[in-house]
């Protein structure tokens, strides 16, 4: 009795992993193999790096392109078992957002002695090897969000920064970009920077720990979407909606709707399609040997209620 | 032995060496040589922590701090190293740290008397992780010495050195767990404890011991986890401590302890590595590779529990 039962175990498990096959095992041709791995998949904003890519895909029919990323951000590891994994495939070209920046050199020179081109996505590495890197200046980005906030205050008060994982070049650049705005203004105190890892339940949290410890707080800058609408919720607990200035950066759908509404001052937007869309046309060219651009700004903006409307379009 | 008793010993193996063959009817990519090798350097890390977690499991216990100690062995390594320490010198060290860590867990449990290893170890768990945090600011420390990184991205021939070091530590439990009378002591620990320590067993002593080992092995998966990435990351294993229970469970250990082997568990980790491989080469992502595993997991224990209910069977047809 024992053994049958075996037999249907082995046939579920076997029949599982064939279904699971069968549904990412692509047409087997001489097509450009491209490969984008992203830090993750679980937001707004990689999901819409994904769509760009994939329109970028669409539009040559010599190319398949696959998009893998590690469930969750943190999973540094992950993501390099995943690379490995694509190098050994020896695909034709990667586009790689890297998920920790000293931590990925490794797995890229790796793809480099096969022979790879890797095109950097969205998080700048220090890799003098990549064929291009795409994404935005997110310093001046960072910048730009400091000097709206300085006005928006009056050009004095308590500020804070909630940012997203230490060491990740975005974030660090980010805050950066935010002090510099905020350097020559003594009446200005930055008087927290505290990580919430990119997430909304840990946004919220620390908002709410910051209206505890810092309850004069005049403006907040979320280093990310997803932690300035935790950031938010925390202000519509307390209703302090519309008291505190609140500014994001990737200006995801919920977020522009928040300003819309007055529940967020502004953000800073990203144009997450443009950085997977030109990441994919890059990786081709590479992968084709044609010449290729070493670094594409894809440029930021500043979003408030007065022209919100043109970017919910 | 009786076809019973075979499928009960290398039942963990057959399952791989079957999943082995799907993968490479799956994948054109799977069955080469470059790619075992591969999967066998992936599965490094999770190998070496499984070890320790076996001896946790075996006493039953359980120690949910592995990835942790991990994450704090990493980046104590890197700064030693980054200090000017000479890295053999480094990595004894981070094995005396791992395993000092790890003894608190088993003083924590025995001294203080908490209720279940899984209180200690959470304990630990969390604190590991901060303190890992607060030491490098959240930081990663890269850019480490050559000879370090030998021991995670360096190969003697063809065979990668983590697996060297999988094997000498494979073998080491192995003969500490079935050849000596300290190991024979952990298996009575998880299988009675009442009838161990009254038949003389210092069980106190035996579980500090058990999970200082566990910290060991964790700390090893840091020498290996830091010289593959080149870094001493304060996020190094990340809820690795999961993965590294499931490879004890699907390698046919029982949470009930007293049983386990170091074969079984080094062929549960290899399942994950395979698995994860195999999805990874045929592009399934990595949201789809979780729910497999669970599936894996909870299916394993099940065919074990299907296997015991039928010999109890036997044995009462018997009677």
């Amino acid at each position: 009795m024992g053994t049958r039962k075996h037999w249907w175990m082995a046939m579920a498990l076997g029949a599982a992993v064939l279904a699971a096959g069968a549904c990412s095992r692509g047409a087997k041709s001489r097509k450009l193999e491209i490969v984008l791995v992203t830090k993750a998949l679980d937001s707004e904003f990689w999901q819409r790096i994904k769509s760009g890519a994939e329109e970028a895909a669409r539009a040559d029919p010599g190319v398949s392109l696959a998009v893998l990323a590690p469930a969750q951000e943190i999973n540094i590891d992950q993501q390099v078992s995943i690379l490995e994994d694509q190098i050994l495939k020896r695909v034709s070209a990667l586009a790689v957002s890297p998920a920790g920046v000293a931590e990925i050199v490794p797995v890229l020179d790796k793809a480099r002695a096969a022979g790879i081109p890797v095109v950097i996505v969205d998080t700048d590495v220090r890799w003098p090897y990549q064929t291009s890197f795409v994404g935005i200046d997110n310093r001046l980005g960072g910048r730009i969000a400091g000097e709206y906030i300085l006005k928006a205050i009056g050009g004095k008060g308590k500020v804070a920064v909630i940012r997203g994982v230490l060491g990740v070049a975005t974030q660090e650049d980010r805050l950066t970009g935010f002090r510099e705005a905020i350097a020559n203004s003594p009446g200005v105190e930055l008087v927290a920077v505290q990580p919430a890892n990119s997430e909304r339940a840990l946004g919220m949290q620390v908002m709410e720990n910051m209206l505890t410890s810092h309850p004069d707080v005049k403006a907040v800058f979320g280093t990310n979407d997803q932690m300035a609408l935790g950031a938010k919720e925390a202000l519509e607990a307390h209703h302090l909606t519309g008291k505190i200035v609140l500014v994001g950066f990737d200006a995801t759908r919920e977020a522009l709707r928040a300003i819309q509404a007055g529940a967020m001052n502004a953000v800073m937007a990203q144009y997450p399609e443009r950085i997977g869309k030109r990441a994919i046309e890059e990786a081709i060219k590479a992968a084709r040997g044609l010449p290729v651009e070493k670094r594409i700004d894809i440029g930021t903006a500043l979003v408030t209620k007065d022209n919100v409307s043109q970017f919910l379009k | 032995m009786s076809p019973a008793a075979l499928l009960r010993r290398f039942g963990p193996l057959l399952g791989l060496l079957a999943l082995c063959a799907v993968l490479g009817t799956l994948s054109d990519h799977f069955l080469t040589f470059d790619n075992l090798i591969n999967v066998f350097r992936q599965s490094a890390v999770n190998a070496l922590l499984s070890l320790g977690q076996l001896v946790v499991i075996i006493t039953a216990g359980i120690d949910l701090s592995v990835g942790s100690i991990l994450g704090l062995s990493c980046v104590l390594v890197a700064l030693l190293l980054k200090a000017g320490v000479p890295p053999a010198l480094a990595v004894l060290a981070a094995l005396g740290i791992g395993g000092a860590l790890g003894s608190v867990n088993g003083l924590l449990l025995t001294k203080l008397h908490l209720p279940h290893p899984f209180i200690p170890t959470l304990g630990m768990m969390n604190v590991a992780r901060g303190l890992a945090l607060v030491i490098c600011g959240g930081f990663p420390i890269s850019e480490l010495p050559s000879s370090f990184r030998f021991w995670g991205a360096g190969s003697v021939g063809w065979i990668p050195a983590p697996v060297i070091v999988v094997v000498v530590f494979c073998v080491v439990f192995h003969v500490f767990l079935t050849r000596t009378t300290v190991g024979r002591d952990i298996y009575a620990i998880g299988g009675n404890p009442q009838a161990a320590l009254l038949s003389g067993v210092p069980v106190d002593a035996r579980l500090i011991l058990v999970y200082a080992l566990s910290g060991v092995t964790a700390a090893a998966g840091a020498i290996v986890l830091a010289g593959r990435m080149n870094s001493g990351f304060p996020l190094a294993g990340m809820g690795s401590e999961l993965d590294s229970i499931a490879a004890v469970i699907i390698g046919g250990a029982s949470f009930f302890g007293g049983v386990g082997t170091v074969g079984g568990t080094l062929v549960g980790a290899l399942i994950m590595g395979v698995l994860r491989n195999g999805l990874n080469l045929m592009n399934v992502s990595a949201y789809w590779q979780t729910v497999v595993i669970g599936v894996v997991i909870v299916a394993a224990v099940w065919v074990d529990v299907v296997r015991k209910r039928a010999a109890e069977k036997g044995r009462a047809a018997v009677n």
